[in-house]
């Protein structure tokens, strides 16, 4: 098993980077790296050039299919403490797990609404199926906190796992 | 005419043209597309395609609130059609020149020059009137 607790944050977030991440998460915690991990954006370099763009010059952003991303986070474990790596859905979550980065800790930022979807927390919205990934990761003994920014109100998946 | 479609969050981009039209009356060609608490980007996505079908072709800016944010990431693609700019940092002053000035300039002579308004329109007024 991979030491992956000195993984800085694996976060879910379907709006990826944007002003909660940079502006709160990036100004809190000394984030050196960025590792997006999906392979819609992995194929799409229009989007990988909007991302970076936005993103400050210190902070390093890095886009690679969850395969790819697999690979490269095991071949290069520099820095790791400083990485935030950013998901978008829960299957990518457990994609990366079942895939060998079996982390301990994740935090859910935010997941969109959209037909299918129930409201879980705040701004955050699961379908069954993702319901049931995320309830498959905490009896794996991942640590699930939901959780917009740092000093937001949060709140740990397993007290609402049983409602859900 | 250009067209001008304010893309925000929240209520931004509806209060800045009701803003405009309070100072320069009501103008044609304004459109606002807001992303909301909660909303997917793929659902704010699909909205703001649906807003710009209308619009199809025909010249169109494209003023969006933050640098770096959803509507950011979501609107930036449009600069990539042919007879659409984008611009961010969207405020009144920015607003209200595409509204006076949209007639008398090329669509990206109009995106620099919000660029420059939006820039200048930002002033710090200890210094400059606490003598």
């Amino acid at each position: 098993m991979i030491a992956i607790e000195e993984l800085g944050l694996v976060r879910i977030d379907d709006r990826l980077i944007h002003g909660q991440v940079i502006a709160v998460w990036c100004k809190q915690r000394p984030f050196s790296r960025i590792v997006i991990l999906d392979d819609g954006v992995a194929a799409d370099a229009f989007m990988q050039e909007v991302l970076s763009l936005a993103a400050p010059p210190n902070l390093k952003v890095d886009v690679f299919s969850i395969k790819d991303g697999i690979e490269a986070l095991n071949a290069d474990k520099l820095h790791w403490e400083t990485t935030m790596v950013l998901l978008k859905t829960p299957l990518a979550a457990k994609q990366l797990y079942d895939g060998g980065l079996q982390y301990r800790a994740l935090n859910i930022g935010g997941i969109g609404s959209r037909p299918g979807r129930k409201n879980i927390f705040k701004n955050i919205a699961a379908s069954e199926e993702e319901i049931a990934i995320l309830k498959y990761l905490m009896d794996e003994g991942v640590e699930i906190t939901l959780l917009t920014v740092p000093g937001e109100k949060s709140k740990a998946f397993s007290a609402l796992a049983g409602k859900l | 005419m250009i067209n001008i479609v304010l893309v925000s969050h929240a209520d931004l981009g509806d209060a800045l043209i009701r803003a405009a039209e309070m100072i320069a009356g009501h103008a044609e060609g304004l459109y606002s597309v807001s992303l909301l608490p909660g909303e997917s980007p793929e659902g704010f996505g699909a909205k703001l395609e649906e807003a710009l079908q209308e619009i199809e072709g025909q010249e169109t800016l494209v003023l969006i609130d933050l640098f770096g944010g959803t509507p950011y990431n979501v609107a930036a693609r449009q600069v990539l059609k042919e007879n659409v700019e984008c611009v961010t940092g969207a405020n009144l002053p920015m607003l209200l020149e595409l509204v006076m000035a949209r007639d008398d300039a090329s669509l990206s002579e109009l995106a620099e020059e919000i660029t420059q308004v939006g820039q200048e329109s930002v002033k710090n007024l200890g210094p400059m009137l606490r003598k």
